[in-house]
């Protein structure tokens, strides 16, 4: 499988604080990559400098060869890295299918002024946002709750949305942040069948984790950090197999490797 | 020099008191109270009455400014801002509010005390005049009990129990409730203490400069500024502000003098692209 | 749909006829010629608060609108009494230059969110006051005076606009001017915000981090959105100067700035529509209270908060309140 997305000896310094030390790993297409550790290990900072929302020290990260890192954030998402959020980072006052179409910004033909005029471009665009929207509702299972405005869903519909409006960029890569991040089982075995359906589409995916039994579950491979290096890198069998990885989590005492 | 530093110092001390009062209530609330240089006029007037008219002594006059702002402040966030804050869709709505109420004191304050500009009789007669430094004792006095006051709240914020809570409240409200903080009663006292600071150094500078119904707007404008310079919500901040702006001014007024407002220019534009380089100020939380 | 189409277009048929000819009607019949300077001062008011309204619906809290006011007025008095022009070019000038100084000034500043936006606009106002009275060219604290009323406007030699001082009534002349100046701000107002601009607007106002990680580029987007505004603020300003002949550092101050603010408020920050009719109610409940001698402010306060705590999203929520209720 062709490499799509490559970090190399990325670094990033707070003051005197590294965050994320000299870290080198590549995201395959098509495969399901999880950046997993313990709490503080810098993988928020990572994810951050791969989305290009934080600018590296140094080091740099590739899509298809072109260098990404240290773009505006906008960019990277046009040349095709998107990025979901943890939580509740959605547009709360606009309803479901708004939120989704407004996500497709970048698939736009018309420009501003198009817009404004209302050519046929911009008409033809809203026509085929507002189909490629639906389609996207109906894959995530949210057609239902179309109409609804956003701050109203319940919580584990949130997520849903957030990876929808990621989805509608059509990236090449889609970052998820924390997917499983608070779910209980049942929401959990819903977000990874979800995931792996995103996948069959063609979707490549790296996701930043805690939850190690989702991870283990869902990902071809995995990338491990802690304390800002990365200590190992492997299939799900060949991490939890991994001595660097144990001794990790045995470290810090409330996590659980899942085993 | 000496001379300059002094005289920056002195407004310093008052305009930090001032932004304290404003930073405290939009740390809490997140509210830009547009009436805090009302509140601070009403102060002074009130002191004008009770010192200037009724005879009675400065100490009581300055308890009657504090107290009656501290009462005005607690009433208007229990009837006013908490029900608009419930009930409005955008939080900025509440600086209509603000401003419609900064409007409603300037009214009632020229019902009540017209349009005159009002003094008292100084509280100390004297004039220090020693080591390059010129200043009248009264303003010696008004600067130390300013410092003195500043010194108070910043300890009873760091050591109180109402002001550990308050300190909760401005750092994360959902966190400080689930932690038990009663928000609602927070939100009041914090409210009717920064009230109270802006009543409080109306009264105090009532004895220096006077007072006049028209100074409301200015001294608010000021008070974003420290505010802003210093970082909002910050009480460090505030101080820091305070002093800066103090400084500017004194040293501005000094070598620009012949160039009359040119110095609030220099000030304005420095300070936009201050802000323009740190969005937050020196030490503000990062709002929105 | 069509229904909902149909009225649509009634309404604005009913807008216009009101304004165009119900209004001068009216005061022609009844003599209060004053009136017009009013309600022109009612549409000019409105076209800078839908400016300040723009601002709002990216996220931004504008206290700056009378700094670009002020600008446009002294970009068209100084083109009209130093440079000879006519006012009617003046008047897209004024409203370019404003849009281009506020790019240069908003780049900067519109990194900042909530009230250090709010601050420093309002600081924008006070600088712009002071620019005035430093600057050589303003002429000072004395402003610019004797201002030409607007001459005749043709375009290929066909006559547009008759020279306002030949007109009997050039106030009748200022209020069609205001009043369709007006009806096209609105009109792009309305475009802007009904068409997909408006909901990356709203992106904006609900959430930056989002807009910009689904590839909004939104600093272009903030920058643009305030130009649009300071264009209107500029337009306004440069017309305020024409009508009243003058301008003066002291003709748009910080109270303006924050009367526009109140505008937007009062009329609903949801609504496109709600900066006319907040400026309409506040300039006339104003100007009614007249009447009420020094309780003037008083009341005119106490309504406000009264207001505010009943409809706190502004007059227009209350079409939404009667909606839900029905």
């Amino acid at each position: 499988m062709a490499e799509l997305l490559e970090v190399s000896g990325i670094t990033k310094r707070f003051g005197g604080l590294v965050a994320v030390n000299d870290i080198s790993f590549s995201v395959r297409e098509k495969e399901i990559l999880s950046v997993i550790g313990p709490n503080g290990a810098g993988k928020s900072t990572l994810f951050k400098l791969i989305s290009s929302f934080l600018r590296p020290t140094s080091g740099e990260v590739r899509l298809k060869g072109e260098r990404i890192s240290g773009l505006a954030p906008h960019i990277a998402a046009r040349k095709g890295v998107v990025r979901t959020f943890q939580e509740t980072t959605i547009f709360k006052n606009m309803s479901v299918r708004d939120n989704v179409i407004i996500a497709h910004h970048l698939r736009s033909k018309a420009g501003l002024l198009g817009f404004f005029l209302g050519t046929g471009a911009a008409r033809a665009d809203e026509a085929a946002f507002g189909q490629s929207a639906d389609d996207i509702l109906a894959l995530l299972g949210l057609s239902p709750l179309a109409g609804e405005t956003a701050r109203n869903l319940p919580h584990g519909h949130l997520r849903a949305l957030g990876i929808a409006i990621g989805l509608a960029t059509n990236p090449s890569i889609l970052l998820l942040d924390e997917p499983f991040a608070g779910m209980n089982h049942e929401e959990t075995m819903r977000m990874v069948e979800m995931v792996r359906r995103l996948r069959e589409r063609g979707l490549t995916i790296l996701l930043v984790e805690h939850d190690m039994p989702a991870v283990m579950k869902i990902s071809d491979r995995l990338v491990v950090l802690n304390f800002g290096q990365k200590i190992a890198e492997g299939t799900p069998s060949e991490i939890q197999a991994n001595e660097k990885v144990i001794e990790a989590y045995l470290g810090s005492e409330d996590e659980a490797i899942g085993l | 020099m000496e001379q300059v530093i002094a005289n920056g110092l002195y407004l310093g001390a008052q305009y930090a008191l001032i932004a304290l009062g404003l930073t405290l209530i939009f740390a809490l609330m997140n509210v830009l109270n547009f009436a805090h240089g009302q509140m601070y006029v009403l102060g002074g007037f009130i002191t004008y009455t009770v010192y200037g008219q009724l005879g009675l002594p400065f100490v009581v006059a300055l308890l009657a400014s504090g107290v009656t702002l501290a009462v005005i402040g607690a009433l208007m966030e229990k009837f006013l801002f908490r029900t608009v804050i419930r009930r409005s869709h955008r939080e900025e709505s509440t600086m209509l509010l603000a401003a419609a109420t900064a409007f409603f004191f300037d009214a009632v304050i020229l019902l009540i005390f017209g349009e005159k500009q009002r003094g008292v009789p100084k509280i100390v007669k004297g004039v220090f005049n020693d080591a390059g430094i010129i200043m009248p004792y009264d303003r010696m006095v008004v600067g130390v009990l300013a410092i003195v006051f500043i010194a108070a709240f910043v300890l009873y914020m760091q050591y109180s129990r109402v002001g550990r809570a308050m300190r909760a409240l401005a750092q994360d409200r959902v966190a400080a409730q689930l932690m038990g903080v009663r928000v609602d009663r927070y939100s009041m006292i914090g409210f009717a203490m920064g009230a109270m600071l802006a009543g409080v150094v109306g009264g105090l500078l009532v004895t220096i400069t006077g007072v006049n119904s028209g100074i409301g707007g200015p001294i608010s404008i000021k008070a974003f500024l420290m505010v802003m310079i210093g970082g909002a919500g910050v009480v460090g901040g505030a101080i820091a502000g305070g002093f800066i702006l103090g400084m500017m001014e004194s040293v501005g007024l000094t070598v620009l003098r012949e160039y009359g407002d040119v110095t609030y220019l220099v000030i304005f534009a420095a300070l936009m692209v201050f802000l323009s380089i740190r969005p937050n100020g020196l030490m503000g939380k990062p709002w929105g | 749909m069509t229904r909902n189409r149909n009225m649509k277009i009634a309404a604005v048929v009913a807008f216009l006829t009101v304004v165009f000819i119900a209004v001068p009607t009216a005061i022609s019949s009844s003599g209060r010629f004053d009136l017009y300077y009013t309600l022109t001062s009612v549409a000019l008011l409105s076209i800078a608060s839908a400016g300040v309204w723009l601002t709002f619906y990216i996220g931004r809290i504008n206290i700056g609108q009378g700094a670009y006011a002020l600008m446009g007025g002294y970009v068209s008095a100084i083109l009209v009494m130093n440079h000879g022009w006519s006012f009617w070019p003046t008047l897209p000038v004024a409203g370019l230059f404003c849009a281009a100084a506020s790019v240069l000034i908003g780049l900067p500043i519109l990194r900042l969110r909530g009230v250090y936006f709010a601050m420093v606009t309002l600081v924008l106002t006070e600088v712009a006051r002071l620019l005035a009275l430093a600057l050589p060219i303003t002429n000072g604290a004395k402003g610019i005076v004797s201002i030409p009323l607007p001459g005749a406007l043709t375009v290929f030699g066909v006559p547009l606009i008759p020279d306002f001082a030949t007109l009997q009534n050039s106030r009748l002349a200022f209020y069609l001017l205001a009043a369709t100046v007006m009806v096209i701000c609105f009109v792009v107002m309305y475009r802007l915000v009904n068409s997909r601009i408006g909901k990356l607007c709203q992106s904006l106002q609900q959430n930056e981090e989002l807009a910009s990680s689904i590839g909004v580029n939104i600093a272009y987007l903030r920058v643009i959105a305030y130009a649009v505004s300071s264009f209107f603020g500029g337009v306004s300003g440069a017309i305020f100067a024409a009508i009243s002949q003058s301008i003066y550092p002291s003709s748009f101050t910080v109270t303006d700035s924050v009367n526009f603010m109140l505008n937007c408020f009062l009329g609903g920050l949801g609504y496109v529509f709600g900066p006319m009719l907040g400026t309409l109610v506040l300039y006339f409940g104003w100007d009614l209270l007249f009447q009420t001698g020094q309780f003037q402010l008083l009341i005119y306060s106490g309504l406000m908060i009264v207001l505010m705590l009943v409809l706190p999203n502004g007059l227009l929520s209350l079409s939404e309140m009667t909606r839900k209720k029905g």
